[in-house]
């Protein structure tokens, strides 16, 4: 089901309630007030430890207004695996196991678990909110932070390309893929939705700002997000394993030319994290980007 | 009246297997690693045979076995998983969590020593490493023990003023592997004694949502620690009770549960050890009093919570004791010679404690052994 502008402004239940810790122009606090509310009444959530653990709140506080099992960084796809088949033992297949996380345990520390689940196609959707970085400990380089970003652990520039999970999860046979953006929540939550419709292990990553990270002005969170699509930085696209096609989503589709593109310092200039980067970097950044769009090409 | 009960022949694996049919369990999470790996073998099988109606889940690791069943225990339903060794190293963030997070999972550790070198023997030093996770933990001598304190595990675990996790030990081969007698009641009859799991310690509500786990400061998060210290104190009588109710329903006891005594109420040496040592200790004292001299024994069945009071009250009428673990703390000996040590300590006791450690990476602990510690510990 298309979702609209005006969707996005009836969330059906506040998923997130006043008091959360969530940085001034996180990404992911938005994605998730707008998505997970729009199943709030049927979700459970699995929280690696993340910034989502931080975000929810603390204590009687907790501002998550949806059952949240916290758990450790590498454990969070398998403990939503025992739920899910709980759910299944009380007849209660209409919860929807939720995986809220970031790219530390997804992308890294957590991957052999979650592939794990894929495996096993257990009922669980993961969400993979992504800014690049361990940003809950103070901004370490992970296996999805792109070259030329300078992180708390790579002062000098992370040299080596971005671990693509997505790409990792369609190997793996995974029913539903998708990648998203903050800047396109219709495109983002109605992608959940429907990964929610499916039966078996679906995944998301969703492209989000970390303004403290990134060393950026909160108040252009979406901005940058957008210009991530604008640039072909951040390829939108859908695979579903019924087809093993990808069908590009509409933000993205006018940049999979490389002429349309923006010139990828409109996206870099505004982030501290990119300052200094050389024209070695840069081009090295181009041509992992558009090594992530030969492999999306070849499923097209 | 005791329940009619059928003999049969069944290694350790199989006693814990059988336990672990009778309870129900509703998830199972299963991944191989020797000694244990044929507990979940035969819990495929019943699952396959249509015995058990459980979700069997086939994990890629141990972390995720016991995150599994952590997931199925907070929706409330019956667990049940087994590990040995490097696996239950491999699991270790989850083992603390779901002791700390009070979940009643039911996990057979079937002890085997820690690499390197490679070694499948036994040793508890896998365990012992966990003495201190919220789990209860109790080791066994022999098969049919096996059988009956898995089936207890279970309702100790689950009554709702205790919720912590079990862990029962059980020596890898020596136990595990060993064909034995065990004594099995009626599957029906066992499932009564456990009952069903319909009032759980905790369950997940899309109608009522809570979060497990959150920030918690330090008056809280102290607040809760406290609460499972409390939690372990009572499992102490909750323990001795379930105990109870299974030797009158089955005929079957271990002392009172928590220790079991073995020979004179009073010795000159009294030989304390955990698992199979405790039951070879059996045979090496019925020797030594036949040759005149005076030795008794007391097992510890219940390692955690640590039964201090029992402990205290064999040792104060006894005159000497020689504590043989199966496992080292470095520097100090080994983890149950120095509680012992300690609580006597606490309890102002001065009965002389002999530490020895023997039987690691499954080194032999014959009889003989154990008659020659004793008499040299006499001799002292």
């Amino acid at each position: 089901m298309p979702v609209t502008q005006k969707d996005l402004m009836n969330i059906p239940k506040d998923a997130m309630l006043k008091g959360h810790f969530a940085c001034a122009g996180c990404g992911s606090a938005l994605a998730f007030r707008h998505a997970i509310g729009s199943v709030a009444d049927k979700a459970v959530l699995v929280v690696p430890a993340s910034c989502a653990s931080v975000y929810q709140g603390s204590g009687k506080g907790v501002a998550f207004n949806v059952p949240t099992i916290n758990t450790a960084f590498a454990a969070s796809d398998a403990v939503a695996s025992g739920i899910s088949r709980a759910m299944k033992r009380k007849g209660k297949d209409d919860v929807k196991v939720i995986v809220w996380g970031g790219d530390g345990s997804a992308a890294d520390i957590g991957i052999a678990t979650e592939i794990g689940a894929c495996d096993r196609q257990e009922n669980v959707l993961h969400v993979m909110y992504s800014n690049n970085v361990y940003g809950n400990t103070g901004g370490q380089r992970s296996g999805d932070t792109m070259i030329g970003a300078r992180t708390a652990t790579t002062p000098e520039g992370n040299t080596t390309p971005r671990k693509m999970v997505p790409f990792i999860m369609m190997a793996n046979n995974a029913r539903y893929v998708a990648t998203a953006s903050e800047a396109y929540l219709e495109d983002f939550v109605e992608k959940f939705q429907k990964a929610l419709s499916f039966d078996g292990f679906k995944f998301i990553q969703i492209d989000i700002s970390c303004p403290p990270n990134w060393r950026a002005d909160s108040a252009h969170s979406v901005k940058i997000a957008r210009l991530g699509v604008q640039t072909g930085i951040w390829p939108l696209f859908e695979w579903d394993r019924s087809t093993n096609k990808v069908v590009l989503s509409r933000p993205s589709k006018k940049y999979e030319a490389v002429e349309n593109r923006l010139p990828v310092t409109d996206w870099t200039s505004l982030q501290g994290r990119f300052r200094g980067i050389t024209e070695d970097e840069l081009k090295a950044l181009e041509e992992d980007t558009e090594r992530q769009w030969n492999f999306i090409r070849k499923f097209l | 009246m005791v329940l009619k009960q059928e003999m049969k022949s069944m290694t350790g694996n199989d006693a814990a297997s059988y336990a672990a049919l009778f309870a129900k369990p509703e998830v199972i999470a299963a991944y191989p690693i020797t000694p244990q790996t044929t507990i979940v073998e035969n819990i495929s099988q019943y699952v396959d045979e249509g015995l058990l109606d459980a979700e069997f889940v086939i994990v890629e690791s141990e972390h995720s076995a016991l995150a599994a069943c952590m997931g199925a225990a907070w929706s409330g339903v019956r667990t049940f998983t087994a590990t040995s060794s490097q696996g239950l190293l491999y699991m270790a963030e989850n083992v603390f969590w779901s002791g700390y997070g009070r979940l009643p999972i039911i996990m057979p550790v079937v002890n085997r020593c820690l690499a390197p070198g490679w070694n499948i023997w036994p040793d508890f030093q896998d365990s012992m490493a966990f003495r201190d996770a919220g789990w209860i933990q109790m080791y066994t001598k022999n098969n049919q023990e096996v059988f009956d304190t898995v089936l207890q595990a279970f309702k100790i675990s689950e009554s709702k003023d205790i919720a912590l996790p079990s862990m029962p030990c059980l020596d890898g081969f020596i136990i595990s592997h060993t064909t034995g007698q065990v004594q099995l009641p009626d599957a029906e009859e066992a499932y009564e004694f456990v009952g069903p799991y319909d009032d759980p310690v905790i369950e997940l509500n899309i109608k009522n949502p809570w979060a497990f786990g959150a920030m918690t400061g330090p008056d809280q998060y102290g607040k809760n620690r406290k609460d499972l210290i409390a939690a372990m104190e009572r499992a102490k009588s909750k323990i001795i009770d379930v105990h109870k109710e299974f030797a009158d329903t089955f005929g079957r006891s271990y002392g009172n549960g928590l220790v079991e005594p073995y020979g004179d109420d009073v010795a000159d040496l009294t030989i304390m050890s955990l698992g199979t040592i405790g039951d070879e200790a059996h045979e090496a004292i019925d020797r030594l009093v036949a040759e005149g001299l005076s030795v008794n024994a007391l097992r510890v069945r219940t390692f955690r919570p640590f039964p201090e009071e029992d402990i205290v009250k064999f040792a104060k009428k006894n005159h000497k004791l020689l504590v043989i673990d199966r496992s080292a703390s470095f520097g100090h000996g080994g983890q149950l010679g120095i509680e012992v040590e300690a609580v006597l300590k606490r309890n102002n006791v001065d009965t002389p404690v002999k530490k020895l450690i023997r039987g690691l990476g499954g080194e032999d602990v014959p009889y003989t052994k154990i008659m020659d510690d004793a008499k040299e510990a006499l001799k002292e």
